[in-house]
């Protein structure tokens, strides 16, 4: 009798089957609790993230000119990408673009991976170098471009004044008013300014290599090189996949050194994809078309993300 | 001793304080009851000086009212007002130049002041073709606050050195600007603005050439051929006498390269007067200009800077704010600072301006200037298309032709 007593819990009284606490208590213990926990993420992701985004989609399949409210703002299907294709600008844009981010990768990783190599030594001054090697990337990215405007100005530049002085020039250069310069000009600046970020991200998966390895790779006669690219590099592919991810994603979204360097010129010899999709909207007003050519970057940094990490192979890490 | 906080003292303490904290933001009110933004686009240390000046006539004759001013540099200024507009975060006041004004009307952006205008006891100081370029069916949006009247600052010195007369048409220009020229030592006839904001002028040139954007029955195209020759005038004008950093030469390098002797004439406004006369003597090193006239037409640009009420909740305070410009002592006070001239006629006959002979060819520019070509779309056309298509001229990309049909292309795409 006691055992059936036991087995069977209590009746509820009225209060007890609505007593909030009580509900929670029990729900937590169903499979449904770590959806509810996940609901304010989910939200909080939703309005930050998904809704921006979905809105971006959905704007470059709409006409959208804000200065010809008389067009509407219909939904217009595929005719911004169909223009896209017959854009010249467009694609002059694509190839800048791809010549921007890819030198402007290459370069950064380079020198900030020999900053980080070099840094890493634990030589006396290093830690003042390693704060101060930081500073460009500090820099607000309008404050860099103007100061470098400066710098390599053909009237008062002090760059070119150095460069005659050294005899390298004859006379001062105008860098960003030469086709066959102004890319290399914007891609010096966008280096000098964005390289610390390697830098930092290398240093910090330098600390977590094992000292071990290199002393056995001492004893087993590797030279630096070899120990760089059998030891350092491998151990910090992650690291540098990580980085070059996010350091692209930066580049190809972000307008603002060159619009303040050349603004896409001359001509269209620096116009970029986020520029153009930048002047596009702010100069056109014509949202729907900057819209499709947002959509495009979104979708090729996709595309480049799962190339990428496919290739380097970091997952299967 | 010790003190002793009973209920009642307690309750007239709490009782004094309150009364103390609702009394002080009411005092204040009385002081300063009304509180707008005003957007501006002034960059330079003297427009800043001139923006400061006025302000302090506003606040002595208007006490009750604060004014804030936010400075939104002129690249971005687009993007900042158009996003506030469709945010609804817009200012109370914001300074509109004649070009944007279609695309801000057309985004909704501009508040009707028709009545207040006509009601203004200074309206008659100002012609209604002072107006023209911010009205819109009937209705007025604007109040203009000063203009931007083009003329060409030059070398006076390095002219009476070599002989040469002040140019009165654009084929003398171009004879005084090849002579001046001389490489080697760094010299050269005329600043050209191909870069940043250099697409008015290569308008201007079109225009001068015979190629109108706006043509008398109110259509928007261009003449393919005038076009053509204006870009030919002015990349030949780049090309043997402007340096070579021309393509990418903004506001900055302009003047830079005119107050550091590096170039003989530059084309400008008043507004870079004060900035000029600040590195070179004026009447002795540089003297003023009215732009020469071309073969077909003389464009000089007379443009004005509108305050627009931008948001309704502001509109009393803001309107006491946009008309105080047309003050003759504001303005008078605004030109001494930076040298953009009134676009008040009363303030324009004060004798500090029509007694100084620097400002003559100001003067006579009110005579024959004539306002911008504006539609909705002009802006994003002239600086997407204009801009891009004589830079590539510069650079060996295009030839005129090409250049004129890339402008032309793009002026049916900005407008259909």
């Amino acid at each position: 009798m006691s055992r059936v007593a036991a087995a069977s819990p209590p009746p509820r009284s009225v209060w007890d089957s609505l007593n909030p606490v009580r509900l929670l208590g029990e729900l937590s213990e169903t499979r449904y609790w770590m959806y509810l926990l996940l609901l304010p993420s989910a939200l909080l992701i939703t309005a930050v993230v998904l809704y921006p985004t979905v809105y971006g989609f959905q704007m470059s399949f709409h006409e959208m000119r804000l200065n010809r409210p008389a067009l509407g703002t219909g939904f217009v299907g595929l005719k911004h990408y169909a223009r896209m294709v017959s854009d010249p600008i467009f694609w002059t844009s694509l190839v800048n673009t791809a010549a921007w981010v890819t030198s402007s990768i290459i370069l950064e990783f380079l020198v900030g991976l020999i900053a980080a190599l070099a840094l890493n030594r634990n030589l006396p001054g290093t830690k003042v170098l390693a704060v101060l090697i930081l500073i460009p990337y500090f820099l607000p990215n309008v404050v860099a471009g103007h100061m470098w405007a400066l710098m390599l100005d053909p009237r008062l530049g002090v760059i070119n004044d150095v460069l005659v002085r050294i005899g390298w020039l004859e006379s001062y250069k105008a860098w960003f008013a030469d086709p066959t310069t102004a890319m290399g000009a914007a891609i010096v600046v966008e280096v000098w300014h964005s390289f610390p970020f390697f830098t930092l991200l290398i240093m910090a998966g330098l600390k977590g290599i094992p000292a071990d390895l290199y002393k056995a790779a001492d004893i087993d006669g590797a030279g630096a090189f070899s120990q760089l690219r059998l030891i350092t590099l491998p151990m910090l592919k992650t690291i540098i996949a990580a980085a070059v991810i996010l350091r692209v994603i930066g580049l190809v979204n972000s307008p603002d050194l060159l619009l303040i360097l050349t603004s896409g010129g001359p001509g269209r010899s620096t116009q970029v994809l986020s520029l153009y999709a930048f002047q596009t909207a702010y100069k056109d007003f014509n949202f729907g078309y900057a819209g499709a050519l947002s959509v495009v970057m979104f979708v090729l940094l996709m595309g480049f993300a799962y190339i990428y990490i496919r290739l380097s192979k970091v997952n299967q890490d | 001793m010790t003190t002793r906080f009973d209920r009642r003292s307690v309750l007239k303490l709490g009782g004094g304080l309150l009364a103390a904290s609702a009394l002080t933001p009411i005092t204040g009110a009385f002081a300063q009851s009304k509180s707008i933004n005003y957007w501006h686009t002034f960059t330079s240390q003297s427009e800043a000086a001139g923006l400061e000046s006025v302000m302090a006539l506003f606040k002595a004759a208007h006490p009750d009212i604060a004014v804030t001013p936010e400075n939104i540099p002129n690249p971005e200024f687009m993007a900042k007002i158009t996003a506030a507009v469709v945010a609804n975060t817009r200012p109370s006041v914001t300074m509109v130049s004649s070009e944007r004004f279609q695309d801000l009307l057309a985004m909704g952006a501009l508040t009707d002041i028709t009545d207040r205008v006509a009601n203004w006891e200074r309206r008659s100081d100002f012609s209604d073709q002072r107006f023209d370029s911010i009205t819109a069916d009937g209705k007025v949006y604007g109040v203009p606050g000063f203009a931007f009247v083009d003329w060409i600052y030059y070398r006076k010195d390095w002219f009476e050195e070599a002989g040469i007369a002040v140019p009165t048409t654009l084929a003398e220009l171009y004879d005084a600007a090849v002579k001046l020229t001389d490489p080697s030592a760094n010299r050269y006839g005329f600043a050209l603005r191909g870069g940043p904001g250099g697409q008015n002028f290569i308008i201007n040139m079109m225009e001068a050439f015979g190629a109108k954007l706006i043509q008398a029955d109110g259509s928007i195209s261009l003449d393919r051929e005038k076009a053509i020759a204006g870009l030919t005038f002015y990349s030949d004008l780049a090309k043997n006498a402007a340096p070579s950093s021309a393509p990418n030469d903004g506001f900055r390098q302009i003047i830079e390269g005119f107050q550091t002797g590096q170039t003989a004439m530059v084309y400008h406004h008043t507004g870079s007067y004060q900035d000029i006369a600040s590195k070179l003597e004026p009447g002795v090193q540089f003297g003023t200009m009215a732009v020469p006239t071309g073969p077909v037409n003389r464009v000089a640009r007379l443009a004005y800077a509108y305050n627009t009420i931008t948001k309704a909740e502001d509109a009393d305070a803001a309107w006491e704010w946009i008309k105080f410009w047309g003050e003759p002592d504001a303005a008078v006070a605004f030109l001494e600072k930076t040298g953009y001239f009134p676009a008040s006629t009363t303030a324009a006959a004060d004798q500090r301006i029509a007694g100084n002979p620097m400002y003559a060819a100001a003067s006579e520019t009110l005579g024959f200037g004539i306002p911008q070509p504006s539609f909705p779309g002009a802006a994003g056309w002239a600086e997407g298309t204009v801009l891009p298509a004589f830079q590539r001229i510069l650079i060996g990309q295009a030839t005129p032709e090409q250049a004129a049909d890339e402008i032309i292309a793009g002026l049916a795409e900005a407008t259909q």
